[in-house]
Parts: structure tokens; C-alpha cells; sequence
């Protein structure tokens, strides 16, 4: 079963439903094409979803969706749930279970499937509901058949057409087909229907046949980007009893403006004079709006609460600054507000919020998203704000929101623009240390580890953590060290460049590995790979790296008195099309070391023949990172 | 969450009184009042004695009480005050709170929310400002059939902000939640006072696993009765029914008081099992409800004898069991011509497994009961398992149900129904026994899932008498590998894996590999095995739930050549890379769940031209005078070399206040497992 998880900011509501057949044989397991068994832990027999539009605010659908399981893991590909609300109602619910001969053994009813608030964990309260089947299976394989009917007043989010809706499921028919009452123009894109077997009867009407099931691979693209979808928007929609106009993202933008945002920015004179107080002593816009944001993070925070226009609509400006707490809706207005009194603009920004960078379709608007952030205009470069975080230094979006498209919601509508990329040199973390080692193996260490851009958000973590937990974190960071003990820890954090700098002091017993009269040292301490992407017999996706990053390693090593290095490398380079690897080791004098690494991994779309090529590099990689060195004990 | 049983609901309807007032008051001698918040408190920047503390209860106060109503009788009154400092953002969760209400399970009964107030409170200059929480700040939701959740969320939190809220909930219901003495952030004070009335009697516990034990007072205090219809009834139309005397119009009332300063934090601490049960609190269990004249009206349970002995009585347990004849015809020919009634328990409790499917519940009752389950083919765990033991004793087998509280359910404090949660079956035959849980598919004969394996059983005859059993693996699963390695002459390695895993290691290894496709068997012990690759894999079902595995492998980044030395360790892969244990010290135990034992025998073939140099040292090692054992020899023996080592680990209990000397131990075997091999050219 599937809940509606939202990631950490909104939740739009989103009805799933899926599609319609009906022949004999589907109900029998024993009836499916071999080919549609493999990679498959369910195959979708016949899924039939037919989208009445009868009015800008009233549509019907009905979904009829046999699926066969095979094991537990398919159980999440029955789809039988219905998300409901105030203007979504559900009219019929059925399910039928049968065996693997196609004999029925059990039904359910409306009144049968269970009823829950929607909330995610990360949701204080929300207003939308779902009911859901909860069956256990008996034997594998069963199948279910899965009705339902449902009747929405909105038709902002029409369902769309995804056949395929996650890895490891096949399908062997279905059909999707928009019959439209009204008179409202319905516009439709199709996405990736080349590499499947679908047939295209009108722009509204689709049926695929025989699509087989895809494994997980890592690194893969992202399955939206590799699996066939349809999808609609209306014209002329109806959001929660707020009728909008949507031919195209300038359109949606508009109506976004004027509908949903205009009237709950308002904010109280008393916030105004003192905003104003505060940027009285600058005339420049960014800084101002530095300003502003600090003040915003100070008063208030972050509260997930789902309530009224699908999540869509903010909380009034007055409210939050009263309150002082809202979702990212709420936060982002009161922002720009606060940054109007002062006389900066901004823009309300729609977009997907994730780690997995995904982007707003510039060609074509329908309700989608995720989150909202506030673009600050800033000569060629804007500025996005993160408006949920109380810590998120000013402009800084990697790691969430970076290098994708992203809807501003202006005065004259919607645009769409790219957010930041963090190239390499953005993104980097250069390590430092001055060692010393004893003549039986222990090290002690000063390490300084300083990062900016994306790994500047993998490393910030730590800030805010208890020394108990901090502790705890740095040996688990260098988990390659045994008995680490931490000594002392002094992190910096420079908002202002968004530069974090960790010192630390640490030592560890027995480091280096005795054997005889030799210890055994690996000079990378603090910065080893030791992941190797799965092997793959035969990589079946293309690959993504999502982002460039850079890792520079300097280390000095101190050797005691009466210890000579008897054997070491000296070092090695590795360029490739995935990034550039090099690590150089110099004896400086009798008792000291130089080890210093530079890695670069470039971000990039790759084609599955290039996968082996990718594994070798990073296997390489890992391989230099154990490199060692040998020293003799007098 | 917070769910009460539903068939406790039914106390509250044991007495009823007419026409009485409210009884109780507490005194309102308090350091910190509601509503006033000082400067100072503002102001502090860390916690003085925690400086890890994002938040502090600075003031947690709680009254729970009885009063007397019209036409509902005694009800249970829980006034909750807590004021707490929020230093910082990570605090921030510390302003929202859920307050979860037992929706009773028919609706009629159910406990309510009253009197809910807060403020939050700022420094502005020099200034304390106040901000109230208003109603859009509470929100209500129905969660689910028997649970509400009433969340408030305090407004204008800020760093260094201190909030307070209060709220009382009336309660129909005679089952005192537990109350809880610890948090994972400090409380400086903390004020908590139970009262209880004469008629209803309560044993208290607090937990002894806890670290901090609060100073606890218990004294009792006589009231009266103001009798303005000059009499009361302690009557009621369904239960037992007693005249009061008109005089005897005063009762006594036990009060239960902790007061305490600096309660340190509840932390967690990897491997030791659920926090919950460590957290310092109180528990109360209603044993008796009392007529006027202290005597017993009715009694429940009190030991585990008496407890057990009521589960049995439910007809959704003992009567299960005894129920046969929907099942007779289709299992007469499954255990014919089987005498030994242990091979008997292993074709019927496969037999239970293949026909009745587990939902995911716990439970010592059945739900559906047997008949439904067996018919529809699902059921909870009672509805499993006594299912199993019917079907064993109308084949002629000495089976019986035992009662467990699962790991999640922690230790019960004291002998209560709910101290029970799961049931399993026991088979006896001339002084040996065997448990068996039908709802796993993997586990078998005394190969029980972990969930199981917490504490002890109850075991309960058909006399409904009962004793407890043991429910821990009395067979020390084993890991045996032997690895062989051959160097090749480009420094690779390549070989052959084969292991033999036993008992409740098996189950695990089991319930990780059993449901993948083989293509994800391979990645998944390639995992975190560096540039391996593995080949013909097998995964095989021995005899005892035993598993075999073996695979051949290719490893390219193990050896390491240096100066025209090759430097490698000898357990390859096989080896721990890093000890888990990296607290410097612990509060609580480590729990392995089970005991057992890893055995290696390394097998390497010396490639053609080299020679050994060094060989890492045999050594032996003993933790706490053997409880745990790890020996590591190595020997050369013409073209090979061979190591044999053993982790031997007897108890699945590590105490905390041996933790520092089992880390250090711990730490050298991982020492050990890295210590190189060199060989040189000949």
C-alpha cells in the first residue's frame, strides 16, 4: 500500500488512480506471456482509467485495475486507495480477490477498505483523508480487481497516464482515455512512448500492450525519465472552488498570482516599520533582502499544515507573522512580503523540492510541484531562498532546489527559469592534516576539513549536533580508523561565503598494522572512497551523475625517531570522461611525508554502455585510496 | 501511541455513586506559576548541568486524581503543566505536542481534552514578552477508530524562547497510563502527584532497567464524603451490588508524590535494543476495586499465575484451542503413521503456515478465531498458533500455548495482561520440549523469529496452570566459512566460499536472501565486499533450518604490491572492517538478540616464486572470564598458509558496566582481522 508521503515541504493533493479490462483469462496467473514474468514482482493485467470532464469543476473517474502478484513485494502494485477530501468524493470501491486459477475468494466493499487521515510523519495536521485495502494475501500469486469511482470538483490535478508505475511491475494492458463533456480545451503531452509498444488513438486516448517490467539500476536517470506518461490540463480548472485559466505557464502563472497570492500579503504595520528600521542603513536591494531573510529565520519556523485550496493556497502574511511558524507557502509570502515593505521585489517560486534534482516541464503547465522558494531578481543572476530553514545561509540552494527548472509566479505570469548550478570548484572540500606517528602504530592529528556548495550540505549537518553526537559522527565520517578517539572539535561556520570549517583533534591506537618488524600505514586517513557502484551483468538504464564536485587532500606525515619508510608509490593519475583522480606521495625529509589527492567527478548524463567504463573508474579509485606505504621499525 | 484495552473500559462502570461533589484538590505550592515566566530563564543560553540539551523541561508538573460525578462515577483526571526552555532550532519539535485520547471501542466512553492553555515566551530588550496560543494553534484529528490526536503547536518560537502550556484530560476509563519520569532532553524539576481512592487499588512500579530512579513518597490521607442525600450507593445494575452504611461517610485516599531535581536525559545508544525500555517511569496497575469497607469487590490480576490463568479463561484463547472439528478431515492424513510427536509438530506447523497467512498483529487473543482464520486463510498471531496447538493435541500431541512479551513490548513491571502480547506453542515428549511460531515461514522447530526472543515465556496447561519457560535459543547458532584463496600471478585473488549457518543466524540470513531474484542474491553479497566478483551461487536448505551457501569469487584490489612485496590480510572480505561500538561510554546494555558463534578456516595458496616473510600473530583472547572468546592461528604448512579463527559469543548481554573493557576487546579483534601477511619473492 502507498500513502500520500510528501517530501518535507507541501503536499499537493494527488488522486492516483490507474486503469480498466475485462477478459476471463485475466484473472488466471497462469495466463501471463512469459516475457511479462521477468523482472516483475506484478504484472498489471488490464488497467482502464476513463476521465470524464464534465464542467471546469467537475469530473469523473473510473478505474478498473486487475493485477496479478506474484510475491510480497508486488502487493504495492494492487493501487487500491483513493485520496479524499472536501471536494473529492469517492462514489464506489470495490476489490475482488482471486486465486491463482481465477476463482474469486474474497471481497471487499466501500465500507471494507480502511479510512485514515493522510498525514505523513512530518505533517501536523491536514485535512485530506484515504482509504485503503489492507488484505493479506494468502498464497502467491493472486489476483486483484480493483473499481472505483470517484467524483472531483477539482480538476487542477487530472490523473495522468503513467502505465508503468514503478520499478519491477509489468503490464499487460491498459488504456486511458479523457472523454470531455465540456467545451473546456484539453491539452495533452505525451513523454517516452518510442521505446514502448503504445498506441496512440487520439491525443486524450492511449493503450499500451505488453510492457515489461524494469529493474532498479543505480545511478539510474530517475524513473520519470524513463517511463511512458500522458498528461492532461484543462483549460479552464477548478481548484477548490477557485476557477483558473491555464493554455500556458504564463496563464497558470497569472492565475497563481492573482488568485492564490494576492490578498494574503498583507502584513501588519508594525512588521513593516520595523523592516523598515532594520534596512534603513543600506540602499542596495540584496542586501536588504540578506537582511530581511535573517529576520525571517530568527521569527519563525517550519510546520507542515495542509489545510484548504489542495495545499496551494498560503497562509495569510498577518497570520504567520503573528504565529510566527507556517509551511513553505506561508513562509515564502510572508518573505516577500516583508522584503515589498522595503521596497524589493519577488517572486513566489514553484518548484520540486528534492535531493534528486527534477525539474518543472518548461513546455508544458499543469499543477505540478512539490515546495515553494522566493526568487529575489538580481541583475543576470537571481537569488532563491530557502524560507523553511532557520539555518540555510542566504542564496544557498544546493542539495534541495539547485540546477533545475522552477516556475516565478509574476505580476505578468508564469515564467520559467534554471535555479543555480554548483559546478565542481562550487562544490568542494578540501581536507588537511598534520599527523604524527608512533614507532608502534598510533597517529595523532590535527585535521581541518572545509566545504562549500553541495558538500557544504552534506558536511553542515554536524553543526548543530550535541558534542555527544558530534563525536559520534566524525567516527563514523572516518570509519576507516579504528579506536578514533576525537578530542576536540571546533567548527566554523561562515554563512556569509558559505564556507564551513571543521577542526578537529583526534588519535587513534595501532593505525598502522604491524607485521614483523614493519608497520603497515595507510596515508589516506581522512578522505577514502570505499563504495564501488553495483556490478551489473548487463546495465540495462542509462546513467546519471546528478552533481560535480571536487575533493582536495593534503596531508603531512610525521615519523618518530628510528622509523624509515623501506617501500611506497609514488603516485598515480586517472583521467576519464566521469572525472580526474590523482594522488602524489613525496618523502620531504627522513621523517616526513607529503600525501596529497585530487578527485574531480563531473556531472553528466551517460549512456549503459558507458556503465563499466564509470565502475573501473571508481573501483580504480578505490583501490589507490588502500594504498600504503612501508616502514621499517629499529 | 497511546491505546488502553478495550475490555478495562468496562471498570469504570463497577461503581457508581449518586449525588456527590468533586473530592479532590491539591495543594498549590509550586515554585513556577502558570502564566510567569522570570528573566533569568530567558536568558540562559545553554543548560548548566546538559550543554548537549537542545531544550529542558524546566518545570514538569502532573496530577492525576479521581472524581466523583453524578451519573458517571468515579472519573480520572490527568492535569498536565510542563514549561520547557527551547535553546535552539533543533529544539524547535519541543513546541508542538500531541496529546493522544482513547476513543473507547464502542465511542460511548471516551477521554477528552479540557482546559487547554499556553503562551510562549520572548525577550524583547529587556522585556518579557507573551504570546498566546490561540485556537488556531490546536488542531484535532480523528486518527484512527480508537485514537484522537489533539496536536498544539506554541507560536513565535525563538531561540532561547520559553513556552508553557497546561491542559487536564477527563477520562472515563480506570487504567492510569504510565507516567512517564524522563525525557531525551533534562527536566529540572519535576512534581508529580497520584491520588488514588480507596475503592480502587493500585500496585505501582517503576522500571529497574532505568538509570535514574526519582525519590518516590507514598502517604494517605482521610477524606469525607459530603452525603447531601444523606447516603450513597455503591451499586451499580450489572455488578455487585453493597449497601453503604449512612455513617460511614470518610475514606482514605493513597497519594503516590515524586518530587526531584535534574533529571538527566534519556540518550540513545546503538544496539541496546528499544530506549523504551530504559526511560525512568511509573506504572500502575489496578489490582482490586474495594467496597466501603475495603474489601475486595472484584480482584484482577495480580500474579502471573492469576494472569495467565485469565487469558486462558477468554474464550478467544482457551476456547480456541479446544475447537477441532472444522479442521479433522483435511489434517488426518498429514501426521498418519508418525509416532514422534516432534515430527508431528514439524508437518502440521508447516501445514499451519502454507494454509493461514500472518496479517502483521500481535495479540494473545485470537481475533478472527481459528475456525475463520483456517477458513479464510489469515489471521493474527493467536489465531495462528492456536490453530497449531488444536491441531497438535487432536493428533494426540502434548501441545501447549505460552505466553510472551515481545522485544517492542518490552518487560513488563508488573503481572498485567498487557505484560503479554504474542503466543507461541510448545510440544513436550519425555522431559524434552520444542517452541514453535506457525507465523514465520523461516523460522522452524526452537528456531523462533527475534521478535520473540525477549525475557520469559509462560507456559499454560489445560489446567490453566502455568510456569515459565525459558525462551532463549538453548543451540548457539553458528556461522562456519571456509575460505580458499588463490593468488594469481596479475595480484588478484580468486577462490571459493563456503558457509554453513545454523539455527537462528539461518533465520536471518534467510529473511534477508530468500525473497530476492539471484541476480540481487550476488549484489547483495557483493556489497561492501570492494572489486568482487562473485560467481555460482548457491543457496541451499539443510536439515535443522540450517543454510548452506557457497559461491566462487574473483577479487582484483586485495593485494597490495609494494616494493616487490605483497602485502594482504588474510580474511579478505571475510574481515570486520570497523568495531560498531564508538560511544566512549554506556548507560545500557548492548543485546545481540542471540548467541552465537563465527568460525573460519582460511585456506591460501602461496603463488609460484614467492615466500612467506611475515605472518600476523597467533594470539587467543577472553572477555569476562570466557563469556566471550576469539582465537586467530595462523600457521604455514609448505605451499599454504592456514588460519582458523573463532568468535565465540556465549551471553547476547553485554552489561554497560562492562562496556569499556568489551569495547577494547572488541577494537583488537578488528585489529587483528587487518594485521598483514607479507611475502617476498624467493
Amino acid at each position: 500500500m502507498k500513502f500520500l508521503k510528501m517530501p518535507v515541504a507541501c503536499v499537493f493533493l494527488f488522486l492516483s488512480t490507474f486503469g480498466y479490462s475485462q477478459s476471463d483469462s485475466d484473472y488466471k496467473a497462469n495466463t501471463i506471456p512469459l516475457q511479462l514474468k521477468i523482472k516483475a514482482n506484478a504484472v498489471v493485467r488490464f488497467d482502464k482509467q476513463i476521465v470524464e470532464v464534465n464542467d471546469f469543476d467537475d469530473m469523473y473517474v473510473t478505474t478498473t485495475r486487475i493485477v496479478t502478484v506474484f510475491n510480497e513485494y508486488g502487493n504495492r502494485h494492487q493501487n487500491a486507495y483513493e485520496g479524499y477530501d472536501n471536494n473529492t468524493k469517492i462514489k464506489k470501491m470495490e476489490a475482488r480477490i482471486y486465486n491463482e486459477s481465477g476463482k474469486e475468494i474474497k471481497k471487499f466493499k466501500l465500507r471494507d477498505f480502511s479510512d485514515e487521515s493522510a498525514v505523513s510523519g512530518g505533517t501536523l495536521y491536514s485535512d485530506s483523508r484515504v482509504k485503503y485495502l489492507s488484505y493479506t494475501p494468502v498464497k502467491y500469486p493472486y489476483t486483484i480487481e480493483y473499481v472505483s469511482e470517484v467524483q472531483m470538483k477539482s480538476t487542477a490535478f487530472v490523473p495522468q497516464w503513467h502505465p508503468i508505475d514503478d520499478y519491477y511491475v509489468s503490464v499487460e494492458n491498459s488504456e486511458y482515455k479523457i472523454i470531455n463533456n465540456s467545451d473546456i480545451k484539453i491539452r495533452t503531452k505525451s513523454e517516452n512512448f518510442d521505446a514502448y509498444n503504445i498506441e496512440v488513438i487520439s491525443d486524450t486516448h492511449v493503450k499500451a500492450k505488453n510492457l515489461n517490467g524494469i529493474k532498479y539500476e543505480a545511478y539510474n536517470p530517475g524513473i520519470s525519465n524513463i517511463i511512458p506518461s500522458l498528461k492532461p490540463a484543462l483549460s479552464t480548472f477548478n481548484m477548490e472552488g477557485v476557477k483558473g485559466e491555464n493554455n500556458n505557464w504564463e496563464d497558470f502563472g497569472k492565475w497563481m498570482y492573482n488568485k492564490l497570492i494576492t490578498g494574503t500579503d498583507a502584513i501588519p504595520q508594525s512588521a513593516i516599520d520595523e523592516v523598515k528600521a532594520l534596512t534603513a542603513n543600506t540602499t542596495d536591494n540584496l542586501e536588504k533582502a540578506k537582511q530581511i531573510y535573517q529576520y525571517m529565520q530568527d521569527k519563525t519556523r517550519y510546520i507542515s499544515v495542509q489545510v484548504g485550496i489542495g495545499g496551494w493556497k498560503p497562509m495569510d502574511a498577518t497570520d504567520v507573522d503573528k504565529l510566527g511558524y507556517s509551511d513553505c507557502k506561508g513562509l515564502t509570502n510572508y518573505t516577500k512580503a516583508l522584503l515589498e515593505a522595503v521596497g524589493v521585489p519577488s517572486y513566489y517560486t514553484v518548484v520540486w523540492g528534492d535531493d534528486d534534482i527534477k525539474s518543472i516541464d518548461s513546455e508544458f503547465s499543469v499543477t505540478e510541484g512539490n515546495h515553494v522558494i522566493l526568487c529575489v531578481p538580481n541583475n543576470e543572476e537571481n537569488v532563491f531562498l530557502e524560507c523553511t530553514s532557520q539555518t540555510n545561509p542566504f542564496g544557498f540552494t544546493a542539495g534541495f532546489t539547485d540546477d533545475r527548472d522552477v516556475l516565478l509566479v509574476t505580476p505578468e505570469g508564469g515564467k520559467i527559469v534554471h535555479t543555480k548550478v554548483y559546478n565542481a570548484d562550487d562544490s568542494q572540500q578540501i581536507t588537511t592534516a598534520n599527523v604524527s606517528l608512533t614507532a608502534t602504530g598510533d597517529i595523532s592529528a590535527q585535521v581541518e576539513v572545509k566545504t562549500t556548495g553541495y558538500q557544504y550540505n552534506l558536511h553542515e549537518r554536524v553543526v548543530n549536533k550535541s558534542l555527544r553526537d558530534q563525536k559520534l559522527s566524525y567516527k563514523e565520517y572516518w570509519d576507516n580508523i579504528n579506536n578514533l578517539e576525537i578530542a576536540l572539535i571546533d567548527i566554523n561556520n561562515n554563512k556569509e561565503d558559505v564556507v564551513l570549517t571543521e577542526s578537529v583533534d583526534l588519535k587513534a591506537s595501532n593505525y598502522a598494522s604491524k607485521s614483523g618488524s614493519r608497520l603497515i600505514l595507510m596515508p589516506n586517513m581522512f578522505n577514502r572512497v570505499t563504495n564501488i557502484p553495483p556490478r551489473y551483468e548487463k546495465r540495462n538504464l542509462d546513467f546519471k551523475l546528478q552533481r560535480a564536485y571536487k575533493d582536495v587532500d593534503k596531508f603531512i606525515i610525521n615519523l618518530p625517531e628510528g622509523v624509515a619508510v623501506e617501500a611506497m608509490g609514488e603516485g598515480e593519475k586517472i583521467e576519464s570522461n566521469f572525472g580526474s583522480y590523482e594522488y602524489k606521495i613525496e618523502q620531504l625529509n627522513d621523517n616526513k611525508i607529503k600525501y596529497t589527492r585530487t578527485y574531480i567527478m563531473n556531472k553528466g548524463n551517460y549512456n549503459k554502455e558507458d556503465y563499466n567504463a564509470f565502475r573501473d573508474f571508481k573501483k580504480h579509485i578505490v583501490k589507490l585510496d588502500k594504498t600504503k606505504i612501508v616502514l621499517k621499525v629499529n | 501511541m497511546n491505546t488502553k484495552p478495550h475490555n478495562l473500559s468496562k471498570m469504570k462502570k463497577l461503581l457508581t455513586f449518586t449525588a456527590l461533589l468533586a473530592l479532590v484538590t491539591f495543594a498549590k505550592a509550586q515554585d513556577f506559576k502558570f502564566g510567569k515566566v522570570s528573566k533569568e530563564e530567558l536568558q540562559e543560553k545553554v543548560h548548566p548541568m546538559d550543554s548537549s540539551a537542545n531544550a529542558a523541561v524546566l518545570s514538569k508538573k502532573e496530577r492525576i486524581y479521581f472524581v466523583l460525578t453524578d451519573y458517571d462515577g468515579f472519573m480520572q483526571h490527568r492535569e498536565v503543566t510542563e514549561r520547557i526552555k527551547i535553546y535552539n532550532k533543533e529544539g524547535y519539535d519541543w513546541a508542538t505536542k500531541k496529546i493522544f485520547l482513547y476513543q473507547g471501542s464502542s465511542g460511548a466512553k471516551k477521554e477528552k481534552v479540557s482546559n487547554l492553555k499556553g503562551y510562549t515566551y520572548n525577550l524583547e530588550g529587556t522585556k518579557v514578552a507573551k504570546t498566546k496560543l490561540k485556537k488556531d494553534g490546536m488542531f484535532e484529528e480523528d486518527y484512527n477508530d480508537f485514537t484522537q490526536i489533539n496536536t498544539i503547536t506554541m507560536p513565535n518560537i525563538q531561540d532561547g524562547c520559553v513556552i508553557e502550556y497546561t491542559y487536564k484530560i477527563v477520562s472515563p476509563f480506570l487504567v492510569i497510563d504510565d507516567v512517564a519520569l524522563q525525557y531525551n532532553v533534562p527536566i529540572n524539576k519535576i512534581n508529580v502527584k497520584i491520588t488514588t481512592p480507596q475503592f480502587y487499588r493500585y500496585n505501582k512500579f517503576n522500571n529497574t532497567k532505568a538509570s535514574y530512579f526519582p525519590r518516590v513518597k507514598e502517604s494517605r490521607e482521610k477524606r469525607t464524603l459530603p452525603t447531601r442525600r444523606g447516603s450513597f450507593l455503591g451499586t451499580s445494575a450489572t455488578e455487585n451490588t453493597s449497601a453503604y452504611n449512612n455513617t460511614n461517610n470518610s475514606y482514605f485516599e493513597d497519594i503516590l508524590t515524586i518530587v526531584d531535581t535534574n533529571v538527566p536525559a534519556l540518550k540513545e545508544e546503538a544496539y541496546a535494543g528499544s530506549m523504551g525500555n530504559y526511560i525512568s517511569k511509573m506504572s500502575f496497575e489496578l489490582s482490586a476495586i474495594l467496597n466501603e469497607f475495603g474489601a475486595p469487590q472484584k480482584s484482577f490480576s495480580s500474579t502471573w499465575e492469576q494472569v495467565s490463568k485469565s487469558i486462558y479463561k477468554r474464550p478467544s484463547f482457551g476456547d480456541q484451542i479446544k475447537r477441532t472439528n472444522f479442521f479433522d478431515d483435511d489434517i488426518a492424513s498429514i501426521a498418519a503413521g508418525i509416532d514422534n510427536p516432534f515430527q508431528k509438530a514439524a508437518l502440521l506447523s508447516n501445514y499451519v503456515k502454507t494454509k493461514v497467512k500472518w496479517n502483521g498483529y500481535y495479540g494473545v487473543s485470537a481475533y478472527k478465531g481459528t475456525k475463520d482464520a483456517y477458513k479464510e486463510g489469515e489471521g493474527n498471531v493467536a489465531d495462528i498458533n492456536l490453530l497449531l496447538i488444536a491441531m497438535l493435541k487432536s493428533q494426540g500431541v502434548n501441545a501447549n500455548p505460552v505466553l510472551v512479551s515481545t522485544k517492542n513490548n518490552g518487560v513488563p513491571l508488573y503481572p498485567t495482561r498487557k505484560g503479554f502480547n504474542y503466543v507461541i506453542c510448545m510440544v513436550e515428549n519425555q522431559g524434552q520440549y520444542v517452541l514453535i511460531d506457525a507465523t514465520d515461514k523461516f523460522s522452524s522447530l526452537n528456531v523462533l523469529p527475534e521478535r520473540v526472543l525477549n525475557w520469559k515465556g509462560r507456559l499454560i496447561k489445560d489446567d490453566g496452570s502455568s510456569n515459565w519457560v525459558s525462551l532463549m535459543p538453548s543451540q548457539q547458532s553458528q556461522e562456519s566459512t571456509s575460505l580458499n584463496i588463490k593468488l594469481e600471478e596479475d595480484l588478484s585473488i580468486s577462490g571459493k566460499v563456503r558457509q554453513m549457518i545454523t539455527s537462528n543466524l539461518a533465520l536471518r540470513y534467510k529473511k534477508r536472501y530468500m525473497g530476492l531474484s539471484k541476480d540481487d542474491q550476488v549484489k547483495s553479497i557483493e556489497e561492501d565486499k570492494g572489486a568482487i566478483e562473485v560467481a555460482n551461487l548457491k543457496l541451499e536448505n539443510k536439515d535443522n533450518n540450517a543454510l548452506a551457501i557457497s559461491y566462487d569469487y574473483e577479487l582484483t584490489d586485495a593485494i597490495d604490491d609494494i616494493g616487490g612485496k605483497l602485502y594482504f590480510s588474510p580474511l579478505l572480505f571475510m574481515a570486520e572492517k570497523e568495531s560498531p561500538f564508538k560511544l566512549d561510554e554506556r548507560k545500557y546494555p548492548i543485546d545481540f538478540s542471540i548467541p552465537f558463534k563465527d568460525k573460519y578456516k582460511v585456506n591460501i595458496m602461496l603463488p609460484q616464486g614467492y615466500k612467506v616473510e611475515t605472518l600476523p600473530q597467533s594470539e587467543v583472547m577472553e572477555f569476562k572470564g570466557g563469556e566471550i572468546k576469539f582465537s586467530f592461528v595462523v600457521k604455514e604448512n609448505g605451499n599454504f598458509i592456514q588460519l582458523s579463527s573463532e568468535f565465540d559469543l556465549k551471553s547476547a548481554y553485554i552489561d554497560s558496566a562492562d562496556y569499556s573493557v568489551f569495547k577494547e576487546f572488541y577494537g583488537k579483534i578488528v585489529e587483528k582481522q587487518a594485521e598483514q601477511i607479507v611475502l617476498s619473492k624467493i
